[in-house]
């Protein structure tokens, strides 16, 4: 194994990840990411991993809230990774690294050692150690099994987290893969709560189902963790028969070649389809302009993706933080501020960084004899066209679901409370793709390629649609009572008046921002 | 020269980036009808210039002349009369080809009709004919067909290409050359950069080049080289555009022992 070369490449990495914070915007990122980080590694050590490990000593069940504990760390580093795609990015594709002289196993290695040193894993890291922290100092458990046991659980993490998206990846190619991973993550998005109904008061087959995750990578750790003797050794075992099987699995998967993708012409050319005569409707000045966009966002497989699961997404979500359990409010206010996220959240990845994902092919749109704001103001209103649609068909889902009687406040407020929402998003969009771009890949399935102020406004816009609802329900439940839905028309008012000022302005200002975006996104600067 | 004699004329052009100088002061003329050769090392400002002569760059000082009207960042009209194939390509991966040209066409003010017309006579004409497959699928060659068919589509009255034949193969630069020819016989202008000499030299009938940072070192026409003559510069001939490229831009080989 060439371990110097591939050591190498890891430093390289970082070089070039370091490289980025050159730029004004990079030292921005970067100022707010370490701060962010280092009062997140502090409260996650104080709060978090710790605190766990004292909640475990203290109960008396120090095995079965570590189990817990590890586990719900597990499934949020895969979910964040898979869904969200955090810490994904190879750096180096097998491609670009077989310019170097790597074996296949070297450069097998290489990109899955440079993928595991990638901030976030260390994060997942921390918080399983702050774990094994927490049982010793306050449970006398020895770390030097602790300490092994995390990080395993965290290359278990990693390595499951890879395998998922390498396998959703190929089912993505082929034609019947949308259907199948959307089929798939609404299935484990109701799993919890169909699970949580059936197993209720049936303690046999809780009992059983324990048994059986006893064999998984998170209750092996905590049993190594915990538990001394053969049990100890038996969960170090489970723990590394399940890296030694996953990393067979990542490699077989990889070596599988990933199939072609069907194109979707077979014949001759198309003069005028649909999205021409949809894009007609914007005028002649803009319907070029319209009809491109229109093609862009549907021929990305991510927006296709994510477009179709907002729907079911949101649905989940509106059940979900309804939960009385929680402390959620009714159906009522889930669906209020749930309908909401399904306005942007298909569009969001684009719509947040517009230029991002066109490459040097930016510079057209500087070279058309037309204003070149067009290209923004047309990007922004085809978002808004595919977001607006989908409101109508999110509240037809609520009419059919709702509780009855449904009265017209009850149906009308979280749809205007969705249009307001719409223009809210799409205006602060405007002003990341102008002031915020960064360079993506329009192909990438997986991977979190958005910027700093990209990621707030779309991570922020998602949690103020979830948490503010159920605020407003607790210090001012009138404002979401279905009799006042007049107030969600103020909201439209107020939210279509921020998106056309933000449209003006950004126009304005376009022509201005023109050399910094080609530089930003032609990864000059 | 007299401006209505020019198609392009740059007086004092010079652009900064960040206290960096890309181009210094660069004047230089562009007779109408003519195929210009503007040559240069690696990072003599050839594309800069080319960004700023496109309104894609926004001069630091001096000042453009395209067709005897001043360019802005606001000339619109302008704009329709030149065509331009930037060095990036800039191609929209996701779409056909057919798809993008006529994109372009519109965005030139083509009329359906004529845009189907021209995007399929282009597409015979450069055989650029899979439709199955979107531009990001294409061969680099083919994707520098495209980028010169986006370029010509609306028949503009100067073109703009940074570096048009690289990667295309001998036959499909054969074809580009009788087409330039054949636009500059109609009064058209044509403005290349270009690394490989040999080709300027057939086909362009006026050469400027220039040396870091965008400083204009010789200008002149390469009439009398076609004819068996030889080039000029400070009392020196030389008899090929290589010659003289590599004389005024001081090109050196480094001995490398180890090699």
């Amino acid at each position: 194994m060439n371990w110097s070369l591939i050591g190498e490449l890891i430093r390289l990495r970082y070089k070039l990840m370091w490289a980025k914070t050159r730029s004004r915007n990079g030292r921005i990122a970067l100022f707010v990411i370490g701060y962010l980080v280092f009062l997140m590694v502090m409260l996650v050590l104080a709060f978090g991993g710790i605190g766990a490990g004292i909640a475990a000593i203290q109960s008396g069940r120090a095995q079965q809230v570590t189990e817990i504990v590890l586990s719900a760390l597990f499934v949020n580093a895969v979910f964040a990774t898979v869904i969200v795609g955090f810490g994904l990015s190879a750096a180096f594709s097998n491609t670009e690294l077989r310019r170097y002289p790597l074996s296949a196993r070297e450069r097998f290695v290489a990109r899955h050692f440079l993928g595991i040193v990638d901030p976030f894993w260390f994060f997942i890291l921390a918080l399983e150690l702050g774990l094994a922290f927490g049982l010793f100092a306050w449970g006398s458990f020895p770390l030097w099994s602790g300490i092994p046991a995390a990080l395993l659980l965290t290359v278990c993490s990693y390595l499951v987290a890879q395998s998922l998206s390498v396998w959703i990846d190929r089912l993505l190619a082929r034609e019947s893969g949308y259907a199948i991973v959307i089929l798939l993550i609404v299935l484990v998005a109701m799993s919890p709560g169909i699970t949580a109904a059936i197993l209720r008061g049936n303690h046999a087959a809780v009992a059983k189902i324990f048994a059986v995750l006893w064999f998984t990578p998170p209750f092996g750790a905590a049993a190594a963790m915990t538990r001394g003797g053969s049990e100890m050794f038996l969960g170090f075992a489970i723990v590394i028969v399940w890296l030694v099987a996953l990393l067979f699995t990542l490699a077989a998967l990889e070596r599988r070649p990933l199939a072609a993708r069907k194109t979707v012409r077979t014949e001759g050319v198309e003069w005028d389809s649909r999205l021409d005569r949809i894009a007609r409707v914007f005028g002649p000045r803009l319907a070029p302009l319209i009809g491109f966009w229109l093609r862009f966002y549907c021929r990305n497989s991510r927006f296709r993706v994510l477009y179709f699961l907002s729907l079911p997404m949101a649905a989940f979500l509106a059940f979900s933080i309804s939960q009385p359990r929680r402390g959620g409010g009714s159906l009522f206010v889930g669906v209020f501020g749930a309908m909401s996220i399904v306005a942007f959240l298909g569009t969001a990845r684009i719509a947040v960084n517009q230029y991002g994902y066109a490459g040097g092919a930016l510079r057209r749109f500087f070279l058309f004899p037309t204003d070149p704001a067009a290209s923004l103001r047309a990007g922004s209103y085809t978002a808004l066209l595919f977001g607006a649609a989908w409101i109508p068909v999110a509240a037809i889902v609520w009419t059919i679901f709702a509780p009855r009687p449904l009265d017209a406040g009850m149906l009308l407020m979280p749809a205007l409370n969705a249009v307001a929402v719409l223009f809210l998003f799409h205006g602060f969009a405007l002003w990341t793709s102008l002031y915020s771009p960064k360079r993506g890949n329009y192909y990438k399935s997986f991977g979190n390629d958005l910027s700093l102020a990209g990621n707030v406004a779309l991570i922020g816009t998602m949690l103020t649609c979830i948490l503010l609802p159920q605020l407003l329900h607790k210090i001012a439940p009138w404002v979401l009572e279905p009799r006042n839905w007049w107030l969600s028309l103020a909201a439209d008012a107020l939210g279509l008046c921020f998106y056309l000022i933000s449209l003006r302005a950004a126009t304005a200002l376009f022509p201005q921002r023109r050399e910094a975006l080609v530089a930003a996104i032609e990864g000059k600067s | 020269m007299t401006s209505s004699t020019n198609a392009i004329r740059i007086s004092h052009l010079a652009k900064h980036y960040d206290g960096a100088v890309a181009v210094a002061d660069l004047s230089l003329a562009v007779p109408k009808g003519s195929m210009f050769g503007f040559l240069g090392p690696n990072g003599s400002g050839k594309s800069t210039t080319i960004g700023c002569l496109t309104g894609l760059l926004d001069p630091t000082g001096g000042s453009i002349e395209i067709l005897g009207e001043k360019l802005t960042p606001d000339s619109v009209t302008l704009k329709r009369r030149m065509g331009v194939m930037p060095e990036t390509l800039g191609l929209f991966d996701p779409l056909y080809a057919h798809e993008f040209l006529a994109f372009v066409a519109r965005m030139y003010g083509l009329s359906e009709a004529e845009t189907r017309q021209r995007v399929t006579g282009l597409l015979a004409a450069l055989e650029l004919t899979d439709t199955r497959k979107t531009l990001g699928k294409y061969s680099s060659g083919m994707r520098k067909r495209v980028a010169f068919a986006a370029a010509v589509i609306h028949s503009p009255e100067v073109l703009f290409l940074d570096e048009p034949f690289e990667s295309i193969d001998p036959g499909g630069v054969a074809a580009m050359k009788q087409w330039l020819r054949r636009f500059t016989e109609q009064g058209r202008t044509v403005f290349i950069t270009s690394h490989v000499l040999e080709t300027v030299e057939r086909l362009c009938d006026r050469v400027a080049i220039i040396t870091k940072p965008g400083k204009l070192v010789w200008e002149s026409d390469l009439r009398a080289l076609a004819e068996g003559g030889v080039l000029e510069h400070e009392g020196a001939t030389f008899k090929s555009v290589e010659a003289l490229f590599l004389h005024l831009t001081g090109e050196k080989y480094a001995d490398l022992d180890w090699m």
